[in-house]
């Protein structure tokens, strides 16, 4: 599929959108995972302004596709996300990390309008994803379900169980995202149990596999616009990313994980990425 | 008791099953290459019948995502694989959201027998009562097993339910067979002594007492089948009437039911004793059904034995 330029800078419109809220909540909260937010915003604003079909103001429509965030740190863009669709007032994305019981915790759950599932345990969001996917086509809808999971969220056996009965079930309605930024909380993921090769273990278990580049709107969206890659098969798609894109010091850095600016930081990036004011009140 | 039929409770349960399964369309199956808990439903309802295959943690995360979309998911599997190898996502995806999902352990207590500890499952309750929002139940019969599972897909949230093996078991003689999730039966009257028991070891209970009557020992019997919510009305009638206060299951003594009944006791400051009998500090190990509950004294005679005891035994305040 070609999308127009108009459409294309939207999206790329809607993803730096994503980034300067991640950064600005996580600044303001003094706590946050920024780097793993920000190697999906390109995904997220490809999923949410071109590729899903919702309705901000029936979250729960039957007929909805469905999106999972399997790896659940990196809501400071899905937060970001809602709000601009429309599911929420920007001004609740005040409340990430900051108020006792808030509606935007540092791993989301369905209390917020438009989260499909509770995440921030690893491993859980293609098994969930799977049932959904399954009770669709049971019910005869053609939805379709999306999960992003990160890579090193590879390393729970769980994931693999699910991949393999997904295949077996021949859920082409159930798409997985690998957020392959290559990094985990602890080191280079090939560093600690390595994940390579990764494209060829997903088509191993059964599924259609895909690699791309998960910062190249353009891909993103055609790659998106094709599913299922294959009929009868679960799409695998490994986005090959960057850890904190966007921030040039962060970019690539394991500490980046779970770690926000400091206020100075943030003063000093402003400009230049035009953030907005962090007005604490 | 005189003349006994017998059943199991995983044979009532399917049966059950399939019942639900005819008047209600959202009632799916999901197991982990555990199908053959479901008898007549996955041939029934071949379209609502699915498998993942050797995978707990999958078929909870599937039961979630069916539960989200509006249906009602049944899982099943033997009692540990569900409870422990599949804790994480019960919390996470089932009880956080207090999602519609039945949860099915099979061939609890000592009736996986031969199986060994690895599948006998003596703390399943204890791992589920850990989490908020689950209804905890242990029939005692197969009768019961037929009638809760029929209230469990009436009840609008997650459940676990304990049933056991395929081995035939004593049908109670009871008159009154409604089952109300949260209700506790008196099943025989007496004035000595306080038994509560669930699952299997009611009737091995109504056998104790049947023994301690011998020796002019009045017990009463009260079938308690739902172990969370428990029934604190039946609990505050009863317990006050009595000194000595017993407790049966086949479970481990912490986090089934006798750790509930103490807690209800110690907390509403009941001025009574309690003697909580199971299995204490130790695992199962490999052995019939029968040389089990001997073992661990919790067949009729040993039970009546503890009873005895316990009866005797000055009161330690």
């Amino acid at each position: 599929m070609n999308i127009d330029s108009v459409k294309l800078k939207s999206l790329e419109k809607l993803a730096e959108q994503i980034r300067k809220d991640s950064i600005w909540m996580s600044t303001r909260a003094g706590t946050g995972h920024l780097g793993p937010a920000l190697s999906i915003s390109d995904i997220i604003a490809v999923l949410y302004g071109e590729i899903m079909k919702y309705n901000p103001k029936n979250p729960s429509w039957p007929d909805r596709d469905r999106f999972i965030l399997s790896k659940g740190h990196g809501c400071l863009a899905l937060y970001s996300a809602l709000a601009q669709c429309g599911y929420f007032d920007r001004a609740l994305l005040k409340e990430f990390c900051n108020r006792l019981d808030t509606m935007l915790p540092g791993h989301p759950e369905r209390k917020l309008p438009g989260v499909e599932a509770n995440t921030g345990s690893l491993g859980h969001g293609i098994a969930i994803g799977m049932g959904m996917a399954m009770a669709g086509k049971l019910a005869n809808k053609d939805y379709r379900v999306f999960v992003i999971t990160g890579d090193g969220e590879l390393q729970e056996g769980s994931n693999w169980e699910a991949a393999m009965a997904a295949a077996h079930h021949k859920l082409d309605n159930l798409v997985v995202i690998v957020d392959r930024n290559k990094l985990q909380l602890g080191d280079f993921t090939e560093n600690i149990s390595q994940l390579e090769p990764l494209a060829k273990k997903w088509d191993s278990f059964g599924w259609a596999v895909k690699v791309i580049d998960g910062h190249n709107i353009k891909e993103i969206t055609d790659v998106l616009s094709s599913i299922p890659l294959t009929r009868g098969k679960p799409s695998a798609i490994i986005a090959s990313t960057i850890k904190s894109k966007g921030l040039k010091f962060a970019e690539n850095k394991v500490e980046w994980h779970y770690k926000v600016l400091t206020e100075q930081q943030y003063k000093e990036i402003k400009d230049e990425l035009s953030l907005e004011e962090l007005a604490y009140e | 008791m005189s003349k006994i039929q017998t059943k199991s409770t995983r044979v009532a349960f399917a049966e059950a099953l399939s019942e639900v399964g005819r008047s209600n369309s959202k009632v799916v199956t999901i197991a982990a290459d555990s199908q053959s808990r479901h008898g007549e439903f996955v041939r029934e309802f071949p379209e609502r019948s699915f498998n993942v295959g050797i995978a707990e943690q999958t078929m909870i995360g599937v039961a979630s995502g069916f539960a989200l979309s509006g249906y009602i998911p049944v899982v099943t599997s033997y009692a540990n694989f569900l409870a422990f190898r599949a804790i994480e996502q019960i919390r996470v995806d089932v009880a956080t959201e207090s999602l519609n999902v039945k949860m099915v352990g099979t061939d609890t207590g000592f009736s996986s027998q031969w199986l060994g500890f690895t599948h006998l499952a003596l703390e399943d309750m204890a791992a589920i009562s850990a989490l908020p929002n689950i209804v905890i139940i242990d029939p005692a019969d197969a009768v019961e097993a037929f009638e809760a599972t029929k209230a469990i897909f009436d009840y609008d949230g997650p459940v676990y339910m304990r049933i056991r093996g395929r081995k035939e078991e004593p049908i109670l003689p009871i008159k009154s067979r409604k089952f109300e999730i949260g209700k506790a039966q008196v099943l025989k009257p007496g004035k000595d002594i306080l038994i509560i028991a669930c699952g299997s070891s009611v009737y091995d209970s109504l056998q104790a007492a049947e023994i301690l009557k011998d020796k002019n020992i009045d017990a009463m019997v009260v079938n308690m089948a739902t172990i969370r919510p428990i029934d604190e009305k039946a609990l505050s009638d009863l317990i006050p009437s009595f000194t000595k206060v017993i407790t049966v299951e086949c479970h481990n003594i912490r986090g089934g039911l006798g750790s509930t009944i103490a807690e209800f006791i110690s907390e509403r400051g009941i001025n009574t004793q309690l003697l909580r009998m199971g299995v204490k500090e130790r695992f199962g190990m490999a052995g019939s059904d029968e040389m089990l509950k001997q073992a661990f004294s919790l067949d009729g005679p040993g039970i009546a034995r503890s009873a005895e005891k316990f009866l005797n035994e000055k009161c330690g305040r």
